[in-house]
């Protein structure tokens, strides 16, 4: 069972009212104690990917035990719900979760993304539909602000977005020049940003641009391959550097503002971190699939 | 008394612009040699200098008498007494030779190395080159040299001269130095008549990319072929992938991507449909080709560039790490990355042949051999209850800072990771 010491209310209360995102060179990760077991008690192996849901949900996607382990964030605690297994996803990569609760799952296997309602029941599969539908390959996904599903869709080059029906509402182009995106994100306002895991750039599109473009500078320097992006409530990027073992932080221009954890073992380092995101709180939940493990960070500052 | 001052600031001025102005662009007599002395006055010294003034080429300066145009006679900062660092100074005469907006630049010309190919004094060769012909070129690309040396079939053009088709310092059209962009530069030669369509299944190949499918410099397969060749191509099938050659876009394939790659190597896509983890260039828009050429290859399995090279391409962090590491692995040294991971799918994190990390690395290593260290599924991890002991827990495969690529320094860290009853 976790435990998740009670939250600096009032440094998080202050920055908000500030309505400015908190010094950036000041960021730091106060890691909490790790998540090793899910519900059933089996430990959790080679995690890729976690959701953090409005509704205080918490979803892992346990790629390696090939289930989904839902977590209830408590004020002390993460308590763990039943697990969810089904055969349309026997390689959970990547979770998200509307604001019903409702469950969406990229499987590494298939490459489709399923719907489950909030028991984890399947639904069926978010496909594009009507007349710019076409085949996908999502590598990832996120569910924005307005419950539309945001799809990484490395087969046609784009991010294509889609309302519950699956009517493509809207498809924003890779950049001309990229190497290979791996996550995306999607902020408060409605701006999007993908992150390049090869060319070490990180690309974004506000709601009416019709591609995605270099944000910030390369971070070659920074990073060694980056797979997952978070944005906070202050519009700033969180990175997880899969095989540098890092957390690296990017400003709401996307200019580099340090790096945080490192490769390790003990509880607050990371190994291959695959997955990222948020809870309501402003904690930053991290996948880290080389250590098996679910580590939680409190941001302070 | 303005005159006065006026020519004052005149002479000031020329004193300053003389000194400003590089030696080689100076005339006259800028060391105060003593008539007759230029030119003579350094062989008085250096008499071995006869003999190169002796050969048939020598370098404009220097048959004019004219040292100090290269030379500093009293002091330098530079090896040699030379007048500017050795990589630019013979740019201050030869500034054309790289042209503005150049396609391609020889290595050497780009890092000042003229001396490489030049000899600054005087020459038996054309040029002053230090070697004549193909061997000049071949004293660095040894590799073409021996590779053309072995093939059953030669390039004419190649035997004759590299220059042929390449410019040795810089090109303003085409990578690689060459004179003119492929097809351009092979048209030059060979013809775009009937029976080159005919042997080219009536296709308008004479508009796409000759080097696809043929080795410019030489092979030991018929028709310059290179020497791994993809099995439509070598039976002539191109229909088999592209429109046929009449219709009005016979280059057109008939399916995109991984759709048109799959119609024969099921296997692979079967793997990769079946597999929890893809490598996912396999799968995204440009599919196989990330990694094989289509028509023909100098590597096996139609790679597009040797393995390292190849995965380095998008995993370059990996690539430094294995050069910045003190101890190396020679897969990854080697670029076997087809050791550990599956190119295509695989089951495991990280592409990972084999699941169990201890079987993977004993595939090479006897590890049983390696230590009486407890590793393996009943030795939990003293820092992580989720993870047992294996070889992981102390080596770092890719490389790092530390012999046997251990993830810590074994004195003072790795050891107490987990001992820390031993923490000093």
């Amino acid at each position: 069972m976790s435990r998740i010491p009670v939250l600096g209310v009032a440094a998080v209360l202050a920055v908000a009212l500030s309505g400015a995102a908190p010094g950036a060179e000041a960021v730091k990760l106060r890691p909490m104690e790790p998540v090793y077991v899910g519900g059933t008690g089996v430990g959790v192996r080679e995690p890729e990917g976690i959701a953090c849901g409005r509704g205080g949900i918490v979803v892992v996607a346990d790629t390696g035990n090939g289930r989904l382990v839902p977590f209830e964030v408590q004020p002390d605690r993460l308590a763990p719900r039943p697990e969810i297994v089904a055969p349309q996803f026997p390689a959970p990569i990547r979770v998200g979760l509307d604001s019903r609760g409702a469950m969406f799952v990229l499987d590494g296997r298939s490459r489709r993304i399923a719907e489950l309602t909030p028991a984890g029941e399947f639904v069926g599969y978010v496909e594009p539909k009507g007349d710019a539908a076409g085949a996908m390959t999502p590598r990832s996904f996120v569910v924005g602000p307005d419950d539309r599903l945001w799809v990484l869709d490395v087969g046609t080059s784009r991010v294509r977005v889609l309302d519950r029906s699956g009517a493509v509402a809207r498809d924003i182009a890779f950049p001309a020049e990229h190497g290979f995106l791996s996550d995306l994100a999607v902020d408060g306002k409605g701006r999007v940003y993908a992150v390049d895991s090869t060319a070490h750039r990180v690309y974004g599109a506000g709601p009416g641009d019709p591609a995605l473009a270099p944000v910030g500078e390369d971070l070659r320097r920074d990073l060694d391959f980056p797979v997952a992006i978070a944005a906070d409530a202050h519009g700033q990027l969180f990175l997880a550097d899969q095989n540098g073992g890092g957390i690296v932080v990017l400003g709401t221009d996307g200019a580099f503002r340090g790096r945080r954890s490192g490769w390790g073992w003990k509880p607050g380092f990371l190994r291959y971190p695959s997955g990222l995101c948020f809870d309501a709180t402003g904690n930053l939940y991290v996948a880290d699939r080389g250590n098996n493990r679910i580590q939680v960070f409190q941001i302070t500052e | 008394m303005n005159t006065r001052v006026h020519r004052v600031a005149t002479a000031a001025a020329a004193i300053v612009l003389a000194a400003a102005l590089p030696v080689a662009a100076q005339t006259g007599n800028p060391y105060h040699l003593k008539p007759g002395a230029k030119g003579k006055a350094c062989l008085e010294c250096h008499t071995g200098f006869e003999k190169t003034l002796a050969q048939p080429f020598v370098h404009t300066p220097v048959k004019a008498g004219e040292c100090a145009d290269c030379h500093n006679p009293h002091t330098s900062d530079h090896g040699k007494l030379l007048a500017a660092s050795p990589e630019t100074i013979c740019s201050e005469c030869h500034s054309d030779i790289v042209p503005k907006g150049a396609s391609s630049v020889h290595q050497a010309v780009l890092e000042g190395g003229c001396v490489q190919c030049h000899d600054p004094h005087g020459s038996a060769n054309k040029n002053n080159l230090v070697e004549a012909g193909n061997a000049l070129c071949l004293t660095c690309h040894d590799d073409i040299g021996d590779a053309v040396k072995a093939a059953k079939f030669r390039h004419a053009p190649v035997e004759k001269s590299c220059l042929g088709c390449h410019d040795p310092h810089a090109s303003t059209s085409a990578a690689f130095l060459l004179k003119k962009e492929v097809p351009g530069l092979c048209l030059g030669c060979h013809t775009a008549d009937a029976a080159f369509t005919r042997q080219h299944q009536g296709y308008p190949v004479a508009k796409g990319d000759c080097t696809s499918c043929h080795d410019p410099h030489g092979s030991s397969r018929g028709a310059l072929l290179w020497a791994d060749v993809h099995k439509p191509v070598e039976t002539r099938m191109c229909a088999q992938c592209h429109e046929d050659a009449g219709s009005s876009e016979p280059l057109k394939l008939k399916r995109a991507g991984a759709d048109l790659c799959g119609g024969c190597h099921r296997d692979v896509v079967n793997e990769a449909s079946t597999s929890n983890q893809v490598h996912w260039p396999v799968v995204d828009r440009r599919a196989c080709l990330n990694c094989h050429n289509p028509h023909a290859s100098k590597f096996g399995t139609l790679l597009a560039a040797p393995m390292k090279t190849l995965c380095g391409r998008c995993h370059a962090d990996t690539i430094a790490r294995e050069e910045r590491s003190l101890a190396k692995h020679p897969p990854v040294q080697d670029g076997d990355c087809t050791t550990c991971h599956a190119p295509h799918a695989a089951d495991n994190a990280l592409l990972l042949v084999e699941a169990n990390t201890i079987e993977l690395c004993g595939t090479c290593h006897d590890w049983q051999m390696h230590s009486t260290h407890p590793i393996g599924a009943k030795v939990v991890d003293p820092r992580n209850p989720n993870l047992n002991l294996d070889c992981l827990s102390c080596h770092r495969n890719h490389g790092s800072e530390f012999k046997a690529f251990l993830n810590f320094d074994s004195k003072a860290d790795l050891c107490v990771q987990c001992h820390q009853q031993y923490k000093r």
